[in-house]
Formats: structure tokens, C-alpha cells, sequence
């Protein structure tokens, strides 16, 4: 199973990977610093979900969600981010955010994030 | 290791410490503000005095008038936080919050603290409670400068190795936008160091 994870940083990155192999100790996983890079992994990998922060430099997680949509209207985008505003909420949802998550995440909260995914 | 004994490490997890705090003190004003606000990435920079006069001689306009409201607190990491908003975001803010046209000069001073005292107790709460410490505030006070700087001369001699960070607050409906600087002692930067390789030992355990 292939999971791009996407943050600029390394910590969060670190942390979410962490939670995600005590769950799925098997995941291929792949790591993207910013939206821009994610959205060109996602095109070569295709992965089955991808975790995407929204603030990021070069190119943020609104518009990433937005560019992984286009490429695929079925992708299994989470967003797991420090904004924990109802609008942005709604915002990445409108955009086809599967879920959102508040940071920072935590074996629980992975948990439920993943028994609402389809594998 | 660089920067002054914090390494690229150090850096990386005070950004993203500062990001989370960051979202829940936006969250907080957005509900006060009843508005979407913009969040930025923060900016880390490690200085020493005048690196931080640079810093904000380059952030901010000299020939503006701002409202500057600074809160010191205390505890295993210390150091002052500083909101500053420019005197039409300040009009603004004070109009929305007291539902007015024509806000007093008091008003908004009021409505300036208030506004700077959830922004400092999230933010820096939500970073201690993430390095597992706490601190103590301090009464805030709010002063309007007009091309002055931001730090006092006198007030500089408290400090030798800063770390600065800052971020703009921006509430494009109601035409309010802010920067938030806080600005650590030396002592801090033991500390946070300490707190940082607690977080980072149990991180990798």
C-alpha cells in the first residue's frame, strides 16, 4: 500500500509516518516537502491516500488538493493541518478532501483516520 | 550544530511546534472575529540586537502608526510577545468588535489587548503544552508608535541571542491584519533546546 505523506516539515512528517506504521507497519510510504513535489509524485506513484498539510511554501495544500482532484476525482486526499478554522474545514472538503485532521496527529486520531479509508 | 547552538532539527521542530500553535490561536480569533483568517508560515531566524533591528526595520514601515501591545511571560522558557497592528487595522478591529461606526481611542486599545491576550495565551500556551511545560503571563500593555522603533534602546539591553519569530494574522473580511513577534532571552534558547531534545527523544524512541 503506498501513503504519500506531505509537510514541509520534517518533524511532522516524522511524527505522522510514526503513527501511521504502528498501524500499517507495511506501508510503502513516500514523502513530499511541498505541493508542488506532491502533486508530481502522486502523478508518477499513484498512491492510495495521501496526507497533505495546507501551509506549506511553493505550493500550498489548497492547491495541491485542488491539482490531485483534477488528476484523479477519486483520490483518497486527507488533510491534516494546524488551521483548525470550520472554514477551512469546509474549504478542503468542498475541494474533495476525504477528511480533515487537526494537528498534530496521534495514534488515535490515525486510527480513526484509517478505518475510514478504503484499501 | 549552527544558528547559536540550535541545529537544523531544532529549527524544524520549533516551526512546526509554532504552526500548530499558530492554527489554534487563528482558530480562536476567527471565532471572535466571525471570519476566516489567513494563516502565514512563521518565520524562525536566530539574531543577536541588531539582526533583530534589521529584521524589523525590514517588516515593518516607519511611517506607519501602529498599536503595539507586548506581553512578557516567564517559566522554563521566557520571553515577550509582541502583536502589532497598524492603526486602520486597529480602527477596524475596535468598529467590529464594539459594533460601531466611530470607535472611541479607548475602545480600541481595549479591543487591541483583548485580541492580543487570546492571540499570546493559545499561541504560547499550545507551544508549552507541547514541550511539556508551562509559563507564566504577564499584564499586556498597548502603546501607539509613529516611526519609532519597535524595541527601546533600554529594552534591547535585556537582550543578546534572540530567537525571533513572527508571522502575519490577516482577516481580509473585516480588513485587519497583524504581525506577531515573539522574541526569547538568552535562557530561552538552553531551555527550548532541552524541551526540543525531550520532544525529539520521544519522538524516536
Amino acid at each position: 500500500m503506498k501513503i504519500l505523506v506531505v509537510d514541509d516539515s520534517k518533524l511532522a512528517r516524522l511524527t505522522l509516518i510514526k503513527t501511521l506504521k504502528e498501524h500499517e507497519p507495511s506501508a510503502d510510504i513516500i514523502e513530499a516537502e511541498n505541493g508542488d513535489i506532491a502533486v508530481e509524485l502522486y502523478k508518477a506513484k499513484s498512491p492510495c491516500v495521501v496526507f497533505l498539510d495546507l501551509t506549506m511554501p511553493v505550493m500550498d495544500g489548497y492547491e495541491a488538493l485542488k491539482l490531485i482532484m483534477e488528476i484523479n476525482p477519486r483520490a483518497q486526499v486527507v488533510v491534516v493541518s494546524a488551521d483548525i478554522q470550520m472554514q477551512a474545514q469546509a474549504l478542503v472538503l468542498a475541494l474533495g478532501a476525504k477528511l480533515m485532521v487537526p494537528k498534530p496527529i496521534n495514534s488515535d486520531k490515525m486510527l480513526a483516520v484509517l478505518q475510514q479509508l478504503v484499501f | 550544530m549552527q544558528n547559536n547552538e540550535f541545529s537544523s532539527d531544532h529549527l524544524d521542530v520549533l516551526k512546526e511546534l509554532m504552526n500548530i500553535a499558530m492554527g489554534n490561536a487563528t482558530a480562536n480569533i476567527a471565532d471572535l472575529l466571525q471570519a476566516f483568517g489567513t494563516m502565514h508560515i512563521p518565520h524562525l531566524q536566530i539574531s543577536d540586537v541588531d539582526g533583530l533591528k534589521n529584521y524589523i526595520k525590514m517588516t515593518i514601515s516607519s511611517e506607519d502608526e501602529y498599536y503595539v501591545t507586548k506581553q512578557l511571560f516567564g517559566g522554563k522558557i521566557g520571553g515577550e510577545f509582541i502583536f502589532l497592528v497598524n492603526k486602520e487595522s486597529a480602527i477596524n478591529l475596535g468598529n467590529y468588535l464594539y459594533d460601531t461606526v466611530k470607535v472611541s481611542d479607548a475602545d480600541i486599545m481595549d479591543a487591541v489587548i483583548e485580541l492580543t491576550n487570546i492571540l499570546s495565551s493559545t499561541t504560547i500556551g499550545r507551544l508549552t503544552d507541547e514541550l511539556n511545560t508551562k509559563v507564566q503571563f504577564f499584564a499586556p500593555y498597548t502603546e501607539v508608535v509613529s516611526g519609532d522603533p519597535l524595541i527601546s534602546e533600554e529594552e534591547t539591553l535585556n537582550y543578546h541571542k534572540i530567537i525571533i519569530i513572527s508571522t502575519v494574522l490577516e482577516f481580509q473580511k473585516h480588513k485587519i491584519s497583524g504581525q506577531i513577534f515573539i522574541l526569547s532571552r538568552d535562557e530561552m534558547i538552553i531551555s527550548l533546546r532541552e524541551l526540543i531534545d525531550q520532544k525529539l527523544e520521544e519522538l524516536y524512541s
